[in-house]
């Protein structure tokens, strides 16, 4: 399990939007505990501060231009620099439009109407595509909720509880011959297993 | 500083999919054969661990197992009237890396019929 020991690439500014933002995208309720409490901003963060966020790996040289759907990403944009920039656009959006208050501040219908407005493009932020933004920020927020918990979010296994995943098991031959039927053991982590001492 | 390596029948330059299927054909023709493979060596209990294999975030979204875009990529385009452009990372095919090449995530389609499909045709 991951403990913050400090937030790796994101200022605590953006820190709170992002968790207030996850916390929207993933609320709490009977399915499960919020994008918050699920790490799901810790396993943003993390990721930033890595190669995801640099994009390494990436062909990342010019001349850049949009292309198709199957041409897949074109942008010279990496996700920490559109997170730097998109975050700080957005609080300065909602200042403007909420008296004064920041994204964290805003209350919980409020936050919907600004993120339905970044999801359709209506609510501008200067520097940044909303709509790209908001694709960046659903996808990242629903891979840390989905993804093993050594990379931060899907506390205590929440998504795959919820789901009924078996997480990191590798031996299903028992299991082969039966056909849908839900395999009844708990998750597993890849850094935690009922068999291995703490 | 270039080596010169010993004497052989046949040099493959690339051990991928295919490198890998033209070395085992012409060992057993009982060729002395060395193959040239610009990425890593895979071992089963490095690469295919069976407790971290799973990653899923690791293998599948991040490529792990693949070519670096940013080391060699293609340009891509559906018809000759749109523009190619690179691929800056892979989407519908992934080029690979090492040892086995693209054939780390290939899997056979198994001949003959699945149960669904006979009890489809007999209802």
């Amino acid at each position: 399990m991951v403990t913050p020991d400090g937030w790796k690439y994101l200022t605590p500014q953006e820190a709170r939007a992002v968790e207030a933002f996850v916390d929207r995208l993933i609320p709490a309720d009977e399915l499960s505990p919020g994008g918050k409490d699920c790490g799901c901003a810790i396993y943003i963060d993390r990721q930033l501060a890595g190669p995801y966020g640099r994009l390494d790996g990436y062909y990342m040289s010019g001349p850049f231009q949009k292309g198709t759907k199957q041409q897949g990403p074109q942008s010279p944009i990496t996700p920490a620099q559109d997170y730097r920039t998109a975050l700080a656009a957005l609080d300065t959006a909602c200042r403007g439009k909420y008296s004064g208050k920041a994204f964290a501040e805003l209350a919980d219908n409020e936050k919907d109407e600004v993120i339905k407005g970044l999801e359709d493009g209506s609510l501008k932020l200067d520097g940044a595509d909303s709509q790209e933004f908001f694709k960046l920020i659903l996808k990242d927020t629903q891979t840390g909720f989905l993804a093993d918990p050594i990379y931060g979010g899907n506390k205590d296994m929440a998504s795959w509880k919820m789901i009924g995943f078996p997480g990191a098991r590798y031996d299903y031959r028992d299991w082969i011959d039966k056909h849908n039927q839900r395999i009844p053991l708990p998750p597993v982590g890849i850094s935690n297993h009922p068999n291995w001492s703490q | 500083m270039a080596r010169k390596l010993p004497p052989k029948d046949v040099a493959i330059i690339g051990l991928g999919w295919t490198g890998s299927i033209l070395a085992n054909e012409l060992t057993d023709a009982g060729l002395e054969v060395v193959a040239v493979e610009r990425g890593p060596w895979r071992d089963t209990g490095t690469d295919f661990s069976i407790t971290y294999m799973q990653d899923e975030l690791r293998y599948r979204l991040r490529h792990e197992l693949f070519l670096r875009n940013s080391q060699m990529s293609v340009t891509f385009r559906n018809k000759t009237s749109e523009t190619a452009l690179p691929v800056r990372t892979w989407g519908a095919f992934m080029l690979g890396n090492g040892a086995g090449g693209a054939g780390v995530h290939w899997k056979p389609k198994p001949g003959g019929f699945s149960p669904p499909t006979l009890r489809s045709r007999a209802t």
